[in-house]
């Protein structure tokens, strides 16, 4: 039996490592069922090899699929072994891995066997074998494939925390080209439910802040007409309970780096799904080249992952910094700033807001000032009811002095000591001289002897 | 001034804290044991005495704030070995001015003490993380009338964090397990989290040799997770140091998937 199971899912974890999600977060129940809770802020248990961290069990159900996406390693055409588990097999694994505190929960995602709608209610009996005859009360995060009718979307929406349907690629244009078998209707349709549904059991959150204070569960907020509206199953009131439906809310997924979208093509589309479907979240993955294809980028590239991280830090922007992509990008600026964070790239070009007297901005501005997060801004502004911030006492708050420095006024003092102009301040926060960067460390951060440095600046021509 | 010395508990620091306003202000609080006599100053045994800790206990409570308390109290878990003078600090401070202690953070002394919290917290949370439980075989095995549907089995986890945080992640692990009774011993200290049916205790002092039996199948699901753990990884993205970054090596010797066997 052991054999089996263990070779099962070597291949199905092996097939789902390529989604990004795995958070545990946005669902706070304690035990109702025989076994588990879940934590608000959600919790990590591992970190792989490639430092992703490991919070839920991440297993496909099936990965003998019908599709034939480009991109994907379970593609119909990619010689690969397959597998698919019982639905009681995974209901006792989830159970067995969560008794010892290696996972949060279980995120079922699955190829398309037979059809949309086949794999979906195996997924669906397998959840509800785990939720209601082994009693766990953990957290679930399920998959819903494109296509899949709106009633079982439903069923697994009451028995599942977090919902996610793929978006795949950042425009209707390459979803065409590398997922033809994907129409964007089927993607939409779904996502237009849930958010619908989470309405009905005033349930919806948003992403991050970036809807504050705002009442997103009130029927006006419907931004689309209720006419053929799918998510209308559920009589408000009635039979749905508050929260009781996918309670942390729904993300999606896309990919970086498989077509040729610039940066502001695939950050206009994230905040669109911010703002239509109110998502938690928009997960971005690094294309990595695993199949042999005409139209993709060549098996030896990179993967982007730098890229990736920039891209992560201006949907942060957007979620938590009340920042949108018309500021961060557009007209001649496509892409962001390899070099620079987006915040130091949008306050360089934007000096004439700064510097900002840290004593008298308000919260939102502090947020506005590279270097300074959520925490630091908070930290400021409780310091500063009882007493100035000093230049000093930056570090104290959290705030990240050698971004920050160069953005801000303490007391009226600037202690930027460098000329007020984007080029000198982007060049010492580099620390470059002459257009070289002047690293005490090479990139495999060892520090050099000066020898060794001299050599490289000597090699650049700058000595 | 003084050196003040005593047992080692919360109320132990309380009292201390009590002597330095009515006896003589302290130089050194240090527990016993570990105490290096000075030059400078004298010491003295204060012998830990609930009345006079309650009446501290009250006071921050009265004078400060509760979460002034909760402060004291969590910095009086760490493994700081200046953390009694570091809290009497901000306790002197917070006494002669409430809002300071709650409001300024660039004061070295609500400076130091929000860094001992934090560490704190960020090992409790850690610990919710890295516990790695084994299914060992109760006593109760022979009874018949255990309903737990476990028949008889529990679980085991052994811990080493550097704060004594153990009491902090009880809440969270006996919730979740109400229906699975475990034990969870932080080896350093030699005390054990006991828990059954939604209850917890503390329990010191456990014999050496406790020699927990593993259930048959323990070694096959330890095995499935490395498994998965290995395949889990995408190999184009390895990144060692950021693995590090997040699970330090110090608790890795716990963790069914670093330390194998």
């Amino acid at each position: 039996m052991e054999e089996v199971l263990m070779q099962k899912l070597q291949i199905l974890a092996d097939s789902a490592k390529y989604d990004v999600s795995c958070s545990s977060s946005g669902a706070d129940r304690n035990n109702k069922g025989r076994m588990g809770n879940a934590h608000a802020a959600g919790i990590c248990h591992s970190w792989g090899a490639d430092g992703r961290c490991i919070s839920l069990l991440k297993v496909l159900f099936t990965n003998k699929c019908e599709y034939n996406c480009e991109y994907c390693v379970n593609r119909r055409s990619n010689d690969f072994p397959r597998a698919s588990f019982e639905p009681d097999e995974l209901a006792r694994l989830t159970i067995e891995f969560y008794k010892r505190n290696y996972i949060e929960g279980l995120f079922l995602s699955s190829a398309v066997e037979v059809s949309p709608d086949y794999t979906a209610e195996r997924i669906l009996k397998c959840l509800k074998l785990l939720r209601y005859k082994y009693g766990f009360a953990g957290y679930i995060h399920a998959k819903i494939i494109p296509g899949v009718s709106p009633e079982i979307i439903h069923q697994t929406g009451l028995v599942a925390d977090r919902l996610s349907v793929n978006i795949e690629m950042p425009t209707s244009k390459s979803l065409a080209a590398f997922a033809p078998q994907k129409k964007p209707k089927q993607i939409f349709a779904p996502m237009k439910q849930i958010t619908n549904t989470l309405i009905e059991t005033r349930a919806l959150k948003g992403p991050g802040t970036m809807f504050k204070g705002e009442k997103l569960n009130s029927m006006d907020k419907l931004v689309w007409p209720a006419k053929g509206n799918p998510g209308a199953l559920v009589d408000p009131g009635s039979t749905a309970r508050k929260g009781s439906f996918a309670a942390a809310g729904q993300t999606t997924q896309m990919i970086v780096g498989a077509g040729d979208e610039t940066d502001f093509s695939i950050l206009t589309t994230s905040e669109n799904l911010y703002r239509t479907f109110k998502m938690k979240r928009v997960y971005y993955s690094a294309y990595i080249p695993i199949v042999d294809s005409p139209i993709l980028p060549d098996r030896n590239t990179a993967p982007p992952l730098a890229r990736e991280h920039r891209i992560y830090q201006a949907d942060w922007l957007l979620r938590f910094y009340g920042f949108n992509v018309g500021e961060l990008l557009g007209g001649k600026n496509q892409n962001l700033d390899p070099d620079v964070d987006p915040k130091v790239m949008w306050a360089l070009r934007n000096l004439d807001n700064f510097p900002i007297e840290i004593n008298r901005a308000t919260y939102e501005e502090l947020m506005r000032i590279p270097g300074i997060g959520h925490i630091s801004a908070k930290r400021i502004i409780r310091q500063r009811i009882f007493r100035a911030v000093k230049f000093e006492d930056l570090q104290k708050m959290g705030v990240v002095v050698k971004r920050a420095r160069y953005f801000v006024l303490c007391c009226g003092r600037y202690n930027g000591n460098k000329r007020f102009e984007p080029e000198t301040i982007r060049n010492s926060m580099l620390q470059m001289e002459n257009g070289l960067q002047l690293s005490l460390f090479d990139n495999k951060w060892m520090r050099l002897e000066e020898g060794e440095r001299l050599e490289k600046l000597a090699t650049s021509g700058v000595i | 001034m003084i050196d003040y010395l005593y047992d080692g508990t919360f109320e132990g620091v309380l009292t201390c804290v009590y002597h330095h306003y009515y006896t003589e202000e302290a130089a050194g609080i240090s527990v016993k044991g570990e105490y290096q006599p000075s030059l400078l100053h004298d010491c003295m045994y204060v012998e830990t005495d609930g009345a006079k800790a309650s009446r501290v206990y009250e006071a921050i409570e009265k004078k400060i704030n509760s979460y002034a308390l909760k402060t004291v109290y969590r910095a009086y878990l760490s493994n700081d070995p200046h953390k009694e003078m570091k809290i009497l600090r901000y306790l002197v401070l917070g006494f002669r001015n409430p809002y300071a202690a709650g409001h300024n953070r660039s004061d070295p002394a609500v400076f130091d003490m929000e860094t001992l919290v934090k560490k704190v917290g960020f090992e409790k949370e850690r610990m919710l993380e890295f516990v790695r439980f084994e299914a060992i075989k109760g006593d109760r095995a022979d009874e018949g009338d255990d309903n737990d549907g476990g028949a008889g089995e529990m679980l085991y986890a052994e811990v080493e964090p550097d704060n004594d945080v153990l009491e902090l992640i009880g809440d969270h692990f006996s919730d979740r397990f109400k229906n699975n009774p475990f034990i969870i011993r932080d080896l350093g200290r030699n005390k054990a989290l006991i828990a059954y049916e939604g209850h917890w205790y503390i329990s010191e002092g456990l014999p050496e040799n406790l020699n927990p039996v593993r259930t048959e199948d323990e070694i096959s699901y330890q095995r499935l997770w490395q498994t998965y753990f290995d395949h889990i990884a995408i190999k184009e993205r390895v990144n060692p140091r950021c693995q590090r970054n997040f699970m330090p090596a110090r608790y890795w010797k716990h963790l069914t998937e670093m330390n194998r066997k």
